[in-house]
């Protein structure tokens, strides 16, 4: 055989093990109780229903879904001001001395701290700050987690508007702020859009502090509904795929609308793709 | 005019008043409990009375005596190390088959960067119904070639090595797109000087895109690493860390202890010995990174 037709195998095949949980997942979810024991396992469901769904909206899923949207979208919108401005700030200006860099990796740093480091002082924090249970609780810890994303993304496509636009509306008499408002940021917009979808992404799927800093479907989010299926004494197989297609749909549709910024996002905005 | 002029702000204010709230909501969010942790890791505290004793380094002592500390220690190092290795060989294969160029190439890019934009959350139990003992998938498949179903991750001495592959599927595709992005950034002139000189194939490998996709391979490493190092969704959600705590990592244990067995003291000191873990190893990287200049403007 020649290499092309190896490659080809290769590919295909692997292109399998890669799909194959994407549908599996979705597949258990329509499945009943009868297709989902069965042997040999069945791809497309034979009785195919809707029950589980059914059973997860009476077990509240609305609020779960709502929460993750809200938190997701607050986090978005709260980190991304924060951010860019102190994006722009390292972009455009340089501190005394060495401190530009520094404060840019230390800002970087952050990022790096195994979040079970941070988790237990934050749930002491919050429970001081009576925000356990709250979806603001959530917001201010995903905002914190995600500003250091934010700040690398940004300042990078902030770096790629030349200074001289700037500088030549400000020769004509435009202030700084004024220049930032009307020439650097619009050219970022689509840097701004996919950050913001980025953050959003890593929101909606975030585990532990949701864990953690929620009990109740005051402020839980669907990442905890999904692993609420794997009880003490049994595992709800249905009812677990249903909450998880719910979860992953949304996700697999914003990742790949910002497939072209993938490469920057996933590097931390270091490697331009 | 002139007094617009003397309240407008100046860069010199500017460029620190921009970075502020960032600064101090960082400051807050991660000094803050770093402080909190560094007095917490030195008390204990009395579960029944809540009455808290200095101990000073006593926490870090008991560590160091402690059998499932050393476990989840050495259950993260596997974890790491065996998913990381396995993750950069098969990224690297598929990044060098697909810089070629093929019919319906794209295509297949694009297909295998899926695993990796699934939330890892929905990872875990997509995996936990193929593994499922009497009707899971994978040990139909085991079945069809005449091999003996196992437990996959309810068995304490394939539990690690189950979870350890689904990490491999899950982020070979993030080794890939890193290294793929690195090696299309490689300018091609260096190539065809190449072939004027009859090199192999191997050694074009060797001494033109190795050491050009340096950068590429640190940062895909490092993130990789960090990740893998504090791993907790997967494991919490498929095996809770057992059996027989077969897998439980250092995040998932510092959990237990930081909130089922409430030793908040015990829990902080064991986060801190995997922040110096995680730190060490950053820096390494982005020194490196520093170095080969990138992450700067």
């Amino acid at each position: 055989m020649t290499w092309k037709v190896v490659r080809y195998i290769v590919l295909l095949v692997s292109a399998v093990i890669v799909v194959f949980p994407v549908i599996w997942v979705v597949s258990t979810s329509i499945k009943n109780d009868v297709d989902i024991f069965a042997i040999p396992p069945i791809l497309v469901p034979q009785h195919p229903t809707d029950s589980r769904y059914v059973d997860l909206w009476t077990y509240g899923l609305l609020a779960y879904l709502l929460n993750s949207m809200i938190v997701a979208i607050s986090t978005a919108a709260v980190a991304i001001l924060i951010g860019t401005l102190a994006a722009y700030s390292l972009a455009r200006f340089r501190l005394p001395g060495k401190w530009s860099g520094r404060v840019s990796f230390w800002i970087l740093s952050t990022r790096m701290f195994p979040p079970i480091v941070t988790v237990i002082p934050l749930f002491q924090l919050m429970r001081f700050l009576g925000l356990v249970n709250t979806r603001l609780g959530l917001v201010i810890a995903y905002t914190a987690f995600n500003i250091p994303f934010v700040v690398w993304m940004m300042r990078g496509f902030f770096v790629e508007v030349p200074k001289d636009l700037e500088e030549v509306a400000m020769v004509d008499g435009c202030s700084r702020m004024r220049a930032f408002r009307s020439i650097s940021l619009p050219l970022v917009v689509p840097g701004i859009a996919a950050t913001a979808i980025f953050t959003i992404i890593l929101s909606w799927q975030e585990f532990l502090f949701a864990l953690i800093l929620t009990q109740t479907s005051a402020s839980a989010t669907l990442p905890i509904l999904v692993s609420s299926q794997v009880t003490q004494y049994q595992i709800l197989w249905g009812q677990m795929g249903a909450a998880g297609a719910i979860t992953m749909v949304p996700v697999l549709i914003f990742a790949f609308s910002v497939q072209r910024y993938l490469v920057r996002g996933m590097s931390f905005g270091a490697i331009k793709g | 005019m002139a007094l617009r002029q003397r309240f407008a702000l100046t860069d010199e204010t500017l460029k620190y008043l921009l970075l502020a709230p960032t600064i101090v909501l960082l400051l807050v969010l991660t000094i803050y409990p770093l402080v909190f942790a560094v007095a917490a890791a030195l008390q204990t505290v009395n579960v029944r009375t809540g009455a808290r004793s200095f101990v000073g380094l006593g926490n870090f002592i008991n560590i160091f005596r402690d059998q499932l500390f050393w476990n989840a220690l050495k259950n993260t190092a596997i974890y790491t190390g065996a998913g990381v290795i396995v993750e950069f060989v098969l990224g690297m294969a598929f990044a060098l088959i697909l810089t070629e160029k093929f019919l319906a190439r794209n295509v297949f890019r694009t297909i295998f960067l899926t695993p990796m934009m699934l939330p890892p959350i929905v990872v875990a139990i997509v995996f936990k119904i193929i593994y499922m003992q009497q009707y899971g998938v994978s040990n139909w498949l085991l079945a069809l070639v005449g091999i003996k179903g196992m437990l996959w991750e309810a068995g304490p001495a394939t539990a690690l090595f189950s979870l350890i592959l689904v990490d491999i599927w899950e982020w070979t595709p993030f080794m890939f797109l890193i290294l793929l992005a690195g090696m299309q950034s490689i300018p091609t002139d260096p190539y065809e000087a190449a072939k004027v000189d009859g090199a192999t194939w191997f050694q074009e490998f060797r001494h033109i895109t190795f050491p050009l996709l340096t950068p590429a391979v640190l940062i895909a490493l490092l993130l990789r690493l960090m990740d893998t190092l504090r791993i907790f969704d997967q494991v919490f959600v498929m095996t809770g860390g057992g059996p027989a705590n077969a897998t439980e990592t250092l995040s998932l244990y510092v959990y237990q202890v930081g909130f089922r067995f409430f030793n908040v003291g015990y829990a902080t000191a064991m986060s801190f010995i995997l922040l110096i873990l995680t730190t060490v190893i950053s820096n390494f990287f982005i020194s490196r990174l520093q170095a080969e200049e990138v992450f700067t403007q």
